[in-house]
């Protein structure tokens, strides 16, 4: 177990984030020309954060989780079914059935149960409706599947009394669970949904494998079911994760490091949410061929012309001839970047593009997708180049401490600062698509101000840990140690790139 | 499987022994699985007077599983799309052991009565119908004539 559940320490914080959010979002109903005015001075109030408070204060992205294994899964599951088959005295076979059709609601069902339980029972499809049970007729003793004559005690029937006889039955749970079906075996009458539960199936099936698969399948169906229940999407695992809320947040396997979202199990995607990443990634997966040419690893020096090959995470470029600092995005003077209106990340649309022909309109569509994808892509590969760096500068500390140049603790600002970095890199690769799918407006407006400041940030950092990188290997300046003043200033820097960060999940990334 | 199982014969004869009017389903001479199946179009349908000739197979696992059924005569209908294929409830999801080749046969002729374009399989089709329901019956009506008249 990674996190103690019962820990109170981020439930204050959670309910302090859903309130700013909410006021955040009544402000945005205010006109254009408020915009100016409200970043500036929500700047202000950002800029007293950064001083008043440390980074760790406070973490918009803090989530409770525990990695459970298979056996300790079995038993939150097993308490809850003991819970519910003893207040509706029923089997715990049928009161799984009745925990999955309400999600695990546990208290929501014995509530339910109060009221009215008979509904309880046929809204669960565990019990036929009261309706339905007057017009059972009697049942001959031909077996409406293989019509043939059997003797009265070779026929079985759910509560339904559709009765079948049991070498049907058997064939009928056979070829479902063979097809992958664990939850949702139900009665073979025309328009009858009644679920078989699972002490009823089990005898049915033929062999101990299938057995075993059924019960793979319904302890699947019982955790995708669950509201509080993940099971870990890392390949073959076991681990189930379990919180107490279920969210669009970050969680981490135990077992097997793999990260995903809690709610879409999918790959991470603060500040966007579920829904829209799955648009995203569906979108460049059916445009990959228009986008393809994008994938340059080398840009000419907008001064020089001079070729020029990136081999480094950070966008900000120095020409090894003329030594002109550029953007690699949008190939402006970085010198501009630095500043507070920083427009390489902002894409400008065409406000008069409504009035222009279909097929300009379609080039505009194509042109705000590629600017976006681009972007995306860039951040993307940058990860890639920064976890090769990391990898070095992990060897390096290796190798000094080895050699008795310093201890582990004395290199592990460098460590912290790569690491922090891939951390503030994946969110703003991930804003590209939040950005691209917002409406125009003031929101959209400040979301793209603190994208630019975080943009601007990260890559101030990844300059300077790739400056650190090559002054601890010797590349530049000779060998020796950073400076202090260098290693205060990369600290500080950290902190300014986490913060921004921090700010921006904290007003866009709503679960 | 070996054999041919009794359902499935107690099926074939019954189909023999009491007709359904309309409906025409023979098994093939080399494999008792296969129909040829004839459906006359419906009065008052935009198929009347037409037959339509379908091909229904019974696989493996059947009552199991649903038979196969496919449209060879071409037709105008919203839930049939240009490979024949149907869109039925009952042959997917809505499956079920207790129903047999009649009750199939007989849900194709009600659909070919009643075509519903809200859940459609040939998208075009659908969207004629909803748009302009005079103009595809018209269409239908043309179709049957060209395809399903014998001659
Ligand atoms: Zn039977
Ligand atoms: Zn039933
Ligand atoms: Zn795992
Ligand atoms: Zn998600
Ligand atoms: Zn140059
Ligand atoms: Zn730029």
């Amino acid at each position: 177990m990674s996190v103690d559940m019962n820990s109170q320490a981020s439930d204050s914080n959670e309910e302090d984030f859903g309130v700013n959010s909410e006021e955040e979002e009544d402000e945005d109903d205010g006109g254009e020309e408020e915009d100016q005015v409200d970043i500036a001075s929500y700047y202000e109030g950002v800029a007293s954060d950064v001083e008043q408070q440390g980074a760790d204060s406070f973490d918009p992205e803090e989530y409770l989780f525990t990695c459970l294994t298979y056996k300790e899964s079995q038993r939150v599951l097993t308490d809850e079914v003991n819970t519910v088959a003893a207040a509706l005295k029923v089997s715990p076979a049928v009161a799984k059935l009745i925990l999955v059709h309400f999600h695990w609601h546990v208290s929501q069902i014995l509530d339910r149960c109060k009221s009215n339980s008979s509904l309880l029972l046929s809204d669960a499809l565990v019990q036929p409706s009261s309706a339905c049970r007057s017009v059972t007729a009697p049942q001959s003793l031909q077996c409406g599947v293989c019509l043939q004559i059997v003797r009265r005690d070779a026929l079985l029937a759910l509560p339904c009394q559709h009765s079948f006889c049991k070498a049907c039955w058997e064939q009928h749970c056979t070829v479902l669970v063979k097809d992958g079906m664990g939850v949702g075996v139900s009665c073979m009458a025309q328009d009858c949904s009644l679920q078989m539960p699972e002490d009823f199936v089990l005898p049915l099936l033929p062999g101990e494998e299938l057995k075993d698969k059924y019960r793979r399948y319904l302890f699947r169906d019982y955790v995708e079911s669950h509201f509080q229940l993940q099971l870990c999407p890392g390949a073959d695992c076991p681990i189930v994760i379990k919180v107490q809320e279920p969210r669009a947040r970050r969680v981490q396997c135990s077992r097997c490091s793999e990260v995903f979202c809690f709610k879409c199990r999918q790959m991470y995607h603060a500040p966007t949410d579920c829904a829209t990443i799955r648009k995203w990634l569906t979108k460049c997966a059916d445009d990959s061929e228009t986008a393809n040419y994008i994938s340059a690893h080398t840009k000419d020096c907008p001064k020089c012309n001079i070729c020029i090959e990136k081999n480094g995470g950070c966008n900000h470029m120095q020409c090894s001839k003329c030594k002109h600092d550029f953007c690699w995005m949008c190939l402006g003077d970085w010198k501009t970047h630095g500043s507070e209106y920083y427009e390489c990340s902002r894409y400008k649309e065409n406000p008069d593009i409504v009035n222009q022909s279909q097929q300009a309109q379609a080039r505009e569509a194509l042109k705000k997708y590629l600017f976006y994808f681009e972007r995306w892509e860039n951040h993307n590969k940058s990860l890639q180049l920064e976890a090769q760096t990391y990898q070095r500068i992990q060897e390096k500390i290796q190798e000094r401490v080895m050699n008795n140049l310093g201890t582990w603790i004395d290199w592990q600002y460098l460590h912290n600062a790569a690491k922090l970095l891939a951390k503030c890199r994946y969110t703003l690769q991930y804003t590209y698509p939040y950005a691209y799918y917002m409406e125009s407006g003031p929101r959209k407006k400040l979301f793209e101000y603190q994208q630019a400041q975080l943009e601007a940030e990260i890559e101030n950092l990844s300059w300077k840990v790739e400056r650190a990188d090559s002054y601890e290997r010797g590349v530049v300046g000779g060998e020796g140690e950073l400076s202090a003043s260098d290693r205060g200033d990369l600290e500080n820097q950290m902190h300014i790139a986490e913060q921004r960060r921090r700010t921006l999940l904290k007003d866009f990334h709503d679960t | 499987m070996s054999g041919l199982p009794r359902r499935i014969t107690k099926e074939t004869q019954r189909l023999f022994q009491e007709p359904v009017p309309g409906i025409r389903a023979t098994p093939d001479e080399a494999n008792a699985r296969y129909f040829h199946v004839v459906i006359a179009g419906p009065a008052d349908s935009p198929f009347e007077g037409g037959t339509f000739k379908l091909e229904l197979f019974l696989p493996e696992e059947y009552p199991m599983a649903a038979p196969k059924v496919r449209f060879m005569t071409k037709i105008y209908h919203p839930n049939v799309d240009k490979l024949g294929r149907i869109c039925l409830d009952i042959l997917k999801d809505k499956w079920s052991p207790a129903l047999q080749i009649r009750t199939v046969l007989l849900s194709i002729q009600a659909l070919l009565s009643a075509p519903n374009p809200d859940d459609p399989l040939a998208n075009d089709v659908a969207e004629q119908w909803k748009n302009d329901e005079s103009e595809a019956i018209k269409t239908a009506k043309k179709w049957t004539a060209r395809y399903a008249k014998e001659k």
